[in-house]
């Protein structure tokens, strides 16, 4: 009964209010965060894998540095913009779920973008090879093409989602980790391992393992279905 | 059918200056080589699969189809993959018999192996006419009894369509056995064409005989 462990388990399982509601705010950033990175970035990554043009080097450079952005680095930026100094300060963003979602767009679209764009690279030669000696027209090879990337495009947006919800460092800049409001599962864990209240923090800490475990088993199980 | 001049250079190098020429309809044209001497970008770009260095389209309009070498399995059914070839399921199941894989029709075809693939491609291909058809090394990975069939359905298709059909082959004995004409490539230029008398029984080019010799023939 003392260990934090057996106290968080417990917590679990009780119902907690507080930890209802962190469960919840997460859910709803991370939803809309991940479905706006696979709309914005499926396409764009679809589009880079699959057509050669001037330009597309370069696009894929930057697409790799904002992979690897430091997300207190995107926070930063949308601090600035949206604080009380920042050009769109009226817009009464700051410190509210919506601009938790738009800094994780930015942090996460780059991933589905780089991970669509290694895999349609891959297959796209063959498939427009194939598909123009059966006389297929443009239209129907493109369909072929995105048929042929449906695991593909199911894993990326687990990794988007997955990446979402383990994201601390631009969600506590810009959304300020207020309890009941804008506190998400990293951001509560932090504040509340601060304040000396483990047993929310180790609750949270496993839910957030169960879940990263979860979705690494279905891309997994995914990418063997993927594997010829 | 004319074929325009053309030539194509990757990095400074040439890899293949074909002078142009004409391919009639309902023969069969036979491209031989050693490996690296040009014939699947010839192949290729003939099909427009690939641009030479010029942009040299061809001057007749025809349909042009074409199995490359290495041949795209859609992550569907054989059946599935075979009918984007062409919509008749009779023909398809006609073809699946011929080249005896109708007991793979339900399966995956990304799953199948490389000579069950190629049967796959080649019935893919062949559900629908094509004015020219291009096959690059469609037998490699087959093993002869499937070639044998996979032969037969070659010669039976130009029969039947009238097309054109330029077959790429390592094999002087399948280019003996089904091309009417050969052309060979060394070392990406095209050094004899003609008969197949002539190419692959007793050729001009020193060259020519050189590589026929070395298949002891
Ligand atoms: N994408 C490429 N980049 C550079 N060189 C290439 C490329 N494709 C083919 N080649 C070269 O062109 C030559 C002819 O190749 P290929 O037409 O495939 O030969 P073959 O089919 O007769 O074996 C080879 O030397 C090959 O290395
Ligand atoms: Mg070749």
């Amino acid at each position: 009964m003392g260990s934090p462990l057996a106290k968080a388990i417990q917590l679990i399982f009780s119902a907690n209010a507080e930890l209802l509601n962190i469960l919840s705010v997460t859910a709803k950033m991370s939803l809309r965060s991940s479905v706006l990175a696979l709309l914005l970035g499926l396409p764009l990554g679809i589009w880079l894998g699959a057509c050669r043009f001037p330009g597309r080097g370069a696009l894929l450079v930057l697409n790799r540095t904002l992979m690897g952005m430091p997300p207190v680095v995107c926070g930063l930026i949308f601090y600035m913009l949206f604080s009380g100094v920042g050009p769109f300060r009226h817009l009464k963003l700051l410190f509210t779920v919506d601009i938790m979602v738009m800094a994780q767009v930015v942090l996460i679209t780059p991933i589905v973008i780089g991970n669509m764009e290694t895999y349609v690279a891959g297959v796209a030669p063959a498939v427009r090879e194939t598909a123009r000696g059966l006389g297929l027209s443009r239209l129907r090879t493109f369909v072929l093409l995105c048929n042929e990337c449906v695991y593909q495009i199911i894993s990326a947006y687990l990794m988007a989602f997955a990446r979402s919800i383990a994201e601390v460092g631009a969600v506590s800049m810009v959304g300020g980790a207020i309890s009941w409001k804008t506190n998400v599962m990293t951001t509560a864990i932090m504040q509340h391992t601060n304040r000396g209240n483990f047993t929310l923090g180790v609750a949270l800490g496993l839910i957030l393992l169960t879940l990263s475990l979860l979705v690494n088993i279905l891309v997994s199980v995914l990418q063997r279905r993927l594997s010829r | 059918m004319k074929i325009a001049a053309f030539t194509k250079t990757y990095e400074e190098r040439r890899v293949l200056d074909f002078p142009g020429g004409e391919l009639l309809p309902g023969r069969i044209y036979a491209v031989i080589g050693a490996n690296g001497s040009g014939k699947s970008t010839f192949a290729r770009i003939l099909a427009g699969a690939l641009a030479p260095d010029k942009k040299t389209v061809h001057p007749d309009r025809f349909t042009v189809g074409y199995m490359p070498q290495r041949n795209y399995a859609f992550r569907m059914s054989a059946r599935a993959n075979i009918l984007l070839g062409g919509k008749d399921p009779a023909r398809a199941a006609e073809l699946m018999e011929q080249l005896r894989i109708a007991h793979l029709a339900d399966k995956r075809a990304d799953r199948l192996s490389g000579g069950e693939t190629a049967r796959m491609a080649l019935a893919r291909l062949m559900m629908r006419r094509f004015d020219l058809v291009i096959l690059d090394e469609p037998t490699a990975a087959m093993d002869m009894e499937t070639t044998s069939l996979s032969e037969e359905l070659i010669l039976r298709y130009v029969k039947e369509t009238g097309c054109a059909l330029v077959l790429v082959t390592h094999s002087l004995q399948q280019a003996r056995r089904v091309a009417d004409e050969a052309l060979y490539f060394h070392k990406g230029a095209l050094l004899e064409q003609g008969p197949r008398e002539v190419v692959l029984v007793d050729p001009v080019q020193p060259e020519t005989r050189q590589f026929l010799e070395f298949y002891g023939l």
